[in-house]
């Protein structure tokens, strides 16, 4: 009878979602939300996410491995940056709706949790409250993108 | 840097549109059409179920706004319809079943009253035009009415009414389907966007999205343009005084689901009961006929383009070719369903036509099945 009042275990997906930092602030029924929204997709080292000048549709968050951001078909002469577990990608083509800036590549076999800009703006319009603490996440990871691209003397807060 | 070429996305749309997918589009629409032929028992359910889908989903969506889980919000919402349907049932059925008789009366006083006001129409067209009676139309249309009413009337009512009875379990499967619908019809998006391959994905995943959009926008626009119908009919029809103006401007606003013929059939219904029920005042049967005409113009000029639109995007020509195709092919719920599904079929075929005119996502593909192909044989390298 206790059990019913005992607060539920986390499944092993929702506390995977959870270490990312896009969903980290979110509950566990904002969670259940999101997930519900998610596409899982694996990539081998190598394989290109998308394309520079490609109409965008999603964003990306990388649940394991890592991902190179580069010029078109540069790999090693226009790499932009190399991100990390835990960061999302892709999210520009979803914010000002223009083509994607950059190649995206799988640095090593990746996992990827995608979200569409379809669900996205209907994640705006149902859950409010759950796509402002997204995009509040998104927008603190693009500040540090730009803090950590600008030289060292301009890094000072706005 | 401009972005190369092949990875434009606007230059794979622009072929998308051509005149391959425009042939793809009717080829495939006339062929389902075909089959669907073969399957009007789940056709007809089917339709029911997607039009109860797109009412009662703008529920659901507050329930899970509410922050109620999309399975409860589904269950709570299709339970409530089907609860209020099966209450609303009940006063229907017992006032069917007791006015059975009188009904039967009026449905032979309608046909009757049609056939006077056709004997009537022909006699004052002969008096008006020699030629007419010279080629003997007043009786040739007679002895067709006699003949049709004798033996043809009898043979289709009842192929007709048993045609109903099979059909009639089949409907039950409408509010099945819809909660379905309403319930898994995100996983089965995303069931779709996870099976295919990672090049193709996120056009997959737009034309998903288009799909759904495209769909809810016809049926969702149909079922206020019904609305729309139905309030100005009704409303013009108590104006005049005619009786049963609800139930008149139901049913014909129903009958305009059929393109063309519906609406035909709507006003020879309006025309029909007004003639019967006020026979010695045409002038009543005029404006009845002038109300029908003002709101079938209302309609096609102000409702449709503000309800059903320019929802399906399709050229009027092929829409008027798809309406025709759609009857020839699969009669009445042809005409129905031709112009969604055409619809529907013009966005899957577009897309698929945008990756097919697109060398740089079938390379990515094919760039891709070689590192997993590398990968699985990596250990078999003589």
């Amino acid at each position: 009878m206790l059990a019913l009042f005992q607060a539920r275990k986390e499944s092993p997906r929702l506390a995977t979602l959870r270490k990312l930092a896009l969903f980290a602030p979110l509950s566990r029924l904002e969670l259940r939300v999101v997930d519900g929204l998610l596409h899982e997709r694996r990539y081998l080292k190598g394989e290109i996410i998308f394309d520079e000048g490609e109409e965008g549709q999603a964003l990306y968050v990388i649940i394991s491995g890592r991902v190179l951001i580069c010029r078109q078909g540069e790999p090693e002469t226009g790499r932009i940056s190399e991100i990390d577990a835990g960061v999302a990608f892709g999210e520009l083509a979803l914010l000002d709706n223009a083509p994607r800036s950059a190649q995206a590549r799988a640095a090593e076999d990746c996992v990827l949790a995608s979200l569409s800009r379809v669900d996205f703006e209907s994640l705006l319009d149902s859950h409010a409250v759950t796509a402002s603490k997204i995009s509040l996440q998104l927008a603190r990871q693009l500040g540090q993108q730009l803090r950590l691209r600008a030289p060292t003397a301009d890094r000072k807060p706005l | 840097m401009n972005p190369p070429q092949y990875a434009d996305a606007g230059a794979s749309r622009s072929l998308s549109s051509g005149p391959l997918v425009w042939a793809t589009t009717i080829f495939c629409t006339t062929l389902l059409l075909a089959l669907l032929k073969q399957a009007l028992w789940l056709v007809v359910p089917l339709l029911l179920a997607i039009v109860l889908y797109y009412a009662l989903f703008p529920a659901v969506r507050r329930l899970t706004l509410a922050g109620v889980a999309r399975e409860t919000a589904a269950a709570i919402v299709a339970g409530g319809f089907f609860i209020a349907a099966a209450v609303a049932m009940v006063p229907a059925v017992s006032w069917l079943a007791g006015n059975a008789v009188s009904g039967e009366e009026a449905f032979f006083r309608y046909v009757d009253t049609g056939q006077r006001l056709i004997d009537r129409t022909l006699a004052l067209l002969e008096s008006q035009f020699g030629f007419l009676e010279r080629i003997g139309l007043h009786a040739a249309i007679g002895r067709k009415i006699a003949e049709y009413g004798g033996t043809h009337l009898q043979e289709h009512l009842t192929a007709a009414l048993l045609g109903a009875a099979a059909w009639l379990p089949s409907l039950l499967l409408a509010p099945f389907l819809a909660f379905f619908f309403l319930r898994d019809g995100r996983r089965f998006r995303n069931f779709l966007g996870d099976a295919v391959p990672n090049a193709y994905f996120e056009r997959t995943v737009y034309m998903i999205e288009r799909v759904d959009t495209t769909a809810r926008a016809y049926f969702q626009g149909l079922l206020k343009l019904t609305l729309f119908d139905t309030a100005c009919l009704a409303a013009g029809l108590v104006a005049l005084g005619i009786p049963g103006a609800l139930t008149l401007g139901v049913m014909t606003a129903v009958l305009a689901w059929v393109p063309l013929v519906g609406a035909i059939i709507g006003g020879a219904i309006v025309v029909l009961v007004t003639a019967t029920d006020f026979p010695a005042q045409p002038s009543i049967v005029y404006a009845a006929l002038a109300l029908f005409v003002v709101v079938r113009i209302l309609d096609d000029f102000v409702f449709t383009p503000l309800t059903v639109g320019r929802s399906l995007r399709l050229h009027p020509l092929p829409t008027v070719l798809m309406i025709f195709v759609g009857g020839a092919v699969a009669g009445i719920p042809g005409l129905i369903v031709a112009l969604p599904l055409a619809g529907v079929i013009m966005v899957v075929a577009g897309t698929i036509g945008g990756i097919i005119n697109d060398p740089r996502l079938r390379a990515r593909h094919a760039f891709a099945r070689t590192l997993r192909a590398r990968r699985i044989t990596a250990d078999l390298q003589p």
